[in-house]
């Protein structure tokens, strides 16, 4: 009976999900479904049969054969329950493992947005430097400034040196002008005083001459 | 026993021609779509492709979406200059100006939208149109090339405004200072001038030449590449590349690069710069060589960094010259792949 029950034509619905399931199933063999069928066999023929010893052996092989059965249900029961808790693990890996993939994202995000940042710094600190090169070649302002100034100072001091100077030269001038001036003077006064002595010689000798009118 | 020597397959003409073509190719400019998803590519043919950024980035990216979506002919000459608009994508090649609409491209109607042509002192020279640069603030377009001017046209209503004159040679590249709304522009007379756009005057020359530190006579004085940031300056070419400070109009770090740099670009705290020689190279400010990344033609005419926001997955590094190939860096370390014509 149960042979033709356990042939795939008979099976109601899909064969294919049936035999997975079976096959998943059973995965200790045919071992537990014949441990069944060999113990409801067993007990029909222990109901059936007659003497008292072979009655109690078969007895006690019955209920070793019901703790293997019930053992394996116990195995199987766990199983079942740490596939369970597995795959709730496995859910809650899952989120986390997705969490912090958006978190990466968000990182890379912000990385890229850093990475912009600095190359612009690195950019403007190159431009910095390039003019700075081109500024070092000049020379320093503040030297400049000193050469500028003392030059400055020696113009003023040369400058009054020659102011000096041409005072002097000017009073030099001054002085010999009135000393020339005073010679001229002089000498003029001389030829004057002379002719005016020659007039006089001359008009006394004509008196002399003409004495008596 | 004989090796069984299998029969040449005559090629067809047109496939050698193509493949001649590909190997004579030069691209000249890119540009990249508003969207961010979109790239052209200008070549001396005159073409246009459009390659399709997220198709080649993507994770099932194959060998055709390495190819362009849709190429046409937009020009007879070549396409020297591109640039592109929240709408249009304008290029520019031998003397004239064309728009096309993005969206029609992509849905490859390649029909121009319209044309123009800057005024020329006579109608007999048709000089090329070397650069062109966006204003955004005053809706208008800068176009400066052979002629040794640089115009200016509204994009609303396609007039020229202004031509601001100046320069005694052509002129090969501009760059917009956003802070004053100043241009500058570098020639093949070797000055750099600031151009003022409200009083349409010459601001400042700086004439690169006369500079000791960054001459290189035996190269020439022309200036091939601007880049500028407000308060800074990068230019190269004939000269050695060389960091300016605009203010003070002094040379501040001169890179130790050999090669004539055909384009240059800030970047972050970087300054990339490409040109004769395979490498796309990355400086830092202070003039030392952070990186020199190969690409895959031999000499590279023009970068493009494609920074929409719009489409973030799609933010590369090009990179085309004197090849039919435009290479990809998706991270400025080492070239990913190389889309081609």
């Amino acid at each position: 009976m149960e042979r033709i029950a356990l042939r795939p034509e008979n099976w109601p619905g899909t064969a294919d999900e049936v035999i997975r399931k079976r096959l998943l199933i059973d995965g200790d063999g045919a071992g537990d479904d014949r441990r069944i069928n060999l113990l409801v066999k067993s007990f029909i023929k222990w109901c059936n049969s007659g003497s008292q010893e072979e009655g109690y052996s078969q007895y006690q092989r019955m209920l070793s054969t019901l703790s293997q059965c019930e053992f394996s249900m116990g195995k199987t029961l766990l199983v079942y329950d740490m596939n369970l808790r597995e795959m709730e693990n496995y859910e809650k890996i899952y989120k986390e493992i997705e969490c912090s993939i958006a978190g990466a994202h968000e990182k890379i995000a912000e990385c890229k947005k850093q990475i912009l940042q600095a190359k612009r710094i690195r950019k403007n600190r190159q431009e910095y430097d390039a003019l700075a090169k081109v500024i070092q070649h000049h020379p320093d302002r503040h030297e400049t400034l000193k050469e500028l100034e003392a030059l400055g100072k020696e113009l003023e001091h040369l400058s009054h040196i020659k102011e000096s100077v041409e005072d002097k030269l000017e009073l030099r001038r001054k002085q010999f002008h009135v000393l020339l001036s005073t010679i001229h003077e002089l000498q003029q006064t001389l030829e004057n005083d002379e002719k005016l002595s020659e007039v006089e010689e001359a008009q006394e000798t004509s008196m002399e001459t003409d004495p008596k009118p | 026993m004989e090796r069984a020597v299998p029969p040449a397959v005559p090629l067809g003409q047109m496939e050698v021609f193509q493949a001649l073509q590909r190997l004579h190719m030069t691209i000249f400019s890119q540009s990249v779509s508003p969207c961010g998803k979109f790239l052209a590519a200008g070549n001396n043919y005159g073409q246009i492709a459009i390659f399709s950024l997220s198709a080649a980035l993507s994770s099932e990216a194959k060998e055709e979406s390495k190819k362009p979506i849709v190429t046409f002919q937009a020009h007879d000459g070549p396409v020297y200059s591109m640039v592109s608009t929240d709408r249009h994508l304008l290029s520019a090649g031998d003397g004239e100006v064309k728009a096309w609409l993005w969206a029609e491209i992509l849905k490859k109607g390649c029909k121009e939208l319209w044309r123009r042509q800057p005024p020329y002192r006579t109608s007999l020279e048709v000089p090329e149109i070397n650069a062109l640069l966006l204003v955004p603030k005053e809706n208008s377009l800068i176009l400066a090339g052979g002629d040794c001017q640089l115009h200016t046209m509204d994009l609303e209503t396609g007039t020229f405004t202004r031509a601001l004159r100046g320069h005694t040679d052509y002129i090969h590249c501009l760059a917009l200072r956003e802070r004053s709304p100043e241009v500058l522009s570098g020639g093949e007379d070797g000055a750099v001038r600031l151009w003022d756009l409200r009083t349409a005057r010459e601001v400042q020359t700086i004439e690169v030449y006369k500079h000791e530190e960054c001459s290189r006579p035996h190269n020439g004085r022309w200036i091939g590449c601007l880049a500028t940031d407000s308060d800074w300056m990068v230019c190269g070419g004939g000269p050695a590349l060389t960091l300016w400070h605009l203010r003070s109009s002094t040379p501040t770090t001169v890179f130790p690069m050999r090669a004539p740099q055909k384009h240059v670009t800030f970047y972050q705290d970087l300054i990339l710069s490409a040109g004769q020689g395979r490498c796309v190279n990355q400086w830092q400010l202070s003039g030392e060589l952070k990186a020199q990344v190969p690409g895959s033609s031999p000499g590279l005419l023009s970068l493009s960094l494609n920074q929409q926001p719009a489409a973030p997955e799609c933010k590369v590094l090009t990179a085309a010259g004197n090849s039919c190939r435009v290479d990809v860096f998706t991270n400025l370390g080492y070239r990913a792949f190389s889309l081609s014509f």
